[in-house]
């Protein structure tokens, strides 16, 4: 274990000891994580096309119906979920039954924007001019109302509007009929005229213009999930490709060692191949894991969330660092020059990485390219970022895409293994 | 005596990208004693670096095996490489890192650590007198310094076998004096066995205890140099360069029979330099005779009387390159 660590930290001194390695390792990456992450955080805040909120109806009135459908008109961001489900499971729901328990969860991790819970007996409060509470559970701020907070308000305000014409020509009505002496009105009479003046009252309401419009790409304020912060997506995607850059660079640096013999001394000395091979893989690894670092760092620097799970965050890093490693290993053995193995470099990382997300998020790619897009190690690797960093997911939401990442590397940990030039 | 390296039946075959083998070493036995320097002599291409890449373990043997100190390389790698150190013919050290730092390097590697490993890289500094420069960058070096820090690279587990590759390969003669005397010193006062691979006759004349002369991945002579020497009898070898005009087989049948002692005459016409330079290498007439000096006039006359300008003459002593020339008609350079 000695000798092997010994080969790390001499490949690893060897490599920092050059100056243009030390731009590739530190200056270009950080810049362009600076550059992506202000540009991301420019446009729009860079928050996503949709708000996932669940919502629990335990009324099941036509006035919570009612209710649904003005908050979904209020902002055409939010879904409802488990309502406005897609084939896709924007919702996240894995098929498992949404009850108040997991909702409040979902909305605690964040994996949600909120929750809306209509309390049964709300259609009932509504008429016999009672209060209702409506629950709303978010990790926002609620002296900094967010978009679905500030949405579910202007609904409620509404309707809590129309409810009070109601009631107040319902009491009209009734002291207007005693006081003039005049025969009472059936029930149904009274019921279909007093909701006329519900419906138009709402009407009205609706159609006044509000006084604040909302957007969801106004929403830089927000401090929920999702790449409020553009650092959010700078950072991991940039890390990702600059891990591409530089461990993958180390096709080159094998070529050379075995060219100038090097290699062959360790192999003339008593170590196994499996040592001076596990010292290679060993170097390139901490080397990419160095360059996470840097990069995420930088993103710390400029208030980048890094999710509640920092070991699962580790863990995608070590996965993807461990299966671009694998990856230079098994295409070193077919390299034949220096300036072949360069033009390998950029030929890679410049395609997989945006083609894997690692430029902008995947999900305003066509589905097409996001399917094609899984391709590249890199998607995998954001998919578990955005698990993370965006959705405050945990460590088993990630697992899949560990599982995938490792996968891949043990392939190619085998090719690579296999055909390794010693000589 | 004892033996420190024993190889049999040595094989190594590699394939070609069309799908063919070349054999690059056929079935090398070898015998090397403790305390010697063995040197195999060969042209470039005979195999001698894949035949001592085999035995320092770098190359797995097609077939055979081979053993250091009594460990087989194949099946005991580890404790057969404790017992050597290895100088290859590429320098084989990180040119980013400063002398000192790669010997540090290396000697870690070794096991070596600590106040152990900082007075082994003075004395090998020392010992290849690099001191002056122990602290500057590989790459900053002359092709001779870089040589001596390659040399001292392989001596830093002090082995008691060393494999010396080509060692002299591309310096100046300064610097290949100082390893040729280097080598001498390891063996005359460390007691160190020596593998030593050349295609430089004069090498192997100057150090080799014995010499195993490799050609087409064969061991075709091995001995001591009176031994090998014999092999071609007390014959001088006359070198007489001619003019362009054509020895016919005619003619050198005619010498070995009317000039006595002659017992060989062989004959190679000029050869063009290049395609298109219109120069070519002298007719060179090569006569192997019991005593040459005294058969000399009598060759000179034939040669006058059969029109043939003669240039130049040479008398060669019995050596290796005779050796290699009879056993395989061919010059070691050519």
């Amino acid at each position: 274990m000695r000798s092997i660590l010994t080969i790390i930290y001499n490949d690893l001194s060897i490599y920092l000891s050059q100056r243009g390695n030390l731009v590739g390792l530190l200056v270009i990456p950080v810049l362009l994580t600076l550059v992506i992450g202000w540009s991301l955080g420019r446009i729009g805040g860079g928050g996503p096309t949709r708000l996932r909120v669940d919502l629990i109806d335990l009324d099941r009135s036509d006035l919570s119906a009612h209710l649904i459908e003005e908050l979904r008109a209020a902002n055409d961001a939010l879904v409802l979920c488990p309502l406005d489900n897609d084939a896709d499971d924007y919702c996240r729901l894995e098929d498992e039954p949404l009850d108040v328990d997991r909702a409040i969860q979902r909305a605690h991790s964040g994996r949600t924007r909120a929750l809306v819970v209509i309390p049964a007996g709300y259609a009932d409060a509504l008429v016999d001019f009672r209060t209702v509470t409506i629950d709303f559970y978010s990790r926002s701020d609620p002296m900094q109302p967010g978009p679905v907070l500030q949405g579910l308000n202007a609904v409620l305000q509404r309707t809590s509007s129309a409810s009070m014409t109601k009631g107040v020509a319902a009491a009209l009505l009734d002291n207007l009929t005693t006081a003039a002496q005049l025969p009472a009105l059936d029930e149904e009479t009274r019921d279909s005229f007093l909701n006329t003046l519900y419906d138009r009252a709402l009407q009205l309401s609706t159609e006044q213009p509000p006084a604040v419009l909302f957007r969801v790409a106004d929403s830089a304020d927000d401090s929920e999930g999702g790449i409020d912060n553009g650092f959010n997506q700078s950072a991991p995607g940039m890390g990702s490709l600059y891990v591409m850059f530089t461990v993958l660079g180390g096709m080159a640096v094998l070529l050379r060692e075995r060219r100038q013999w090097t290699l062959q001394r360790l192999m003339a000395l008593p170590l196994s191949r499996a040592q001076i091979l596990g010292a290679k893989i060993g170097a390139y690894f901490t080397l990419g894991m160095i360059q996470f670092f840097i990069v995420f760092a930088v993103g710390a620097a400029f208030g980048m969330d890094f999710g509640s799970n920092p070991p699962a965050l580790l863990a995608v890093m070590a996965a993807f660092v461990l299966c671009i490693t694998a990856l230079t290993f098994a295409l070193a053995p077919w390299i034949k020059s220096e300036g072949q193995a360069r033009g390998l470099v950029l030929l890679l990382s410049l395609s997989l990485a945006p083609l894997g997300g690692a430029w902008w998020p995947l999900e305003i790619v066509p589905e097409f390219m996001q399917t094609i897009g899984h391709l590249s190690p890199v998607a995998w690797a954001m998919d578990a970022f955005q698990d993370l960093i965006w959705y405050n997911g945990a460590f088993p939401d990630v697992l899949p895409e560990i599982a995938v990442l490792l996968a891949a590397a043990a392939v190619l940990f085998a090719i690579g293994i296999r055909s390794f030039k010693y000589e | 005596m004892k033996t420190m390296v024993e190889a049999r039946n040595l094989r190594k075959s590699y394939k070609r990208a069309d799908g063919s083998t070349i054999e690059a070493v056929k079935g090398v036995d070898l015998d090397i004693h403790q305390g010697e320097i063995f040197s195999l002599l060969g042209p470039n291409g005979a195999g001698k670096t894949t035949t001592i890449s085999m035995i320092s373990g770098l190359v797995a043997p097609t077939e055979g095996d081979a053993t250091i100190g009594g460990h087989s390389i194949t099946k005991q790698p580890m404790a057969a490489k404790r017992l050597m150190g290895f100088v290859p013919q590429e320098i084989a050290l990180y040119p980013e890192l400063s002398a000192r730092q790669n010997l540090a390097f290396f000697g870690r590697m070794y096991g070596l650590g600590g106040k152990k490993l900082s007075r082994r890289v003075d004395e090998l500094i020392e010992f290849v007198d690099l001191a002056d420069r122990q602290n500057d960058r590989i790459d900053t070096f002359s092709g001779g310094m870089k040589r001596r820090v390659n040399l001292a690279a392989g001596l830093l587990n002090s082995p008691p076998l060393i494999y010396m590759d080509e060692p002299t390969v591309g310096i100046d003669p300064q610097s290949r004096r100082r390893i040729l005397d280097t080598v001498k010193l390891l063996r005359d006062e460390q007691d160190m066995t020596v593998l030593y691979t050349t295609h430089l006759m004069e090498e192997a004349q100057e150090l080799s205890d014995r010499v195993g002369i490799m050609d087409h991945g064969e061991i075709i002579a091995m001995g001591t140099q009176a031994e090998l020497t014999q092999q071609v009898g007390e014959e001088d070898r006359l070198e007489i360069t001619t003019g362009a005009q054509n020895v016919g087989e005619a003619l050198t049948e005619r010498m070995q029979q009317d000039i006595a002692g002659l017992t060989r005459v062989l004959y190679n016409p000029p050869e063009p330099i290049g395609e298109n330079s219109g120069e070519s290498t002298p007719a060179r007439l090569t006569v192997f005779a019991k005593r040459g000096r005294t058969a000399l006039p009598q060759i000179i006359q034939t040669l006058d009387a059969a029109g043939i300008d003669i240039q130049s003459v040479e008398v060669r002593e019995p050596d290796l390159e005779a050796v290699f020339l009879a056993l395989t008609g061919r010059a070691l350079r050519d």
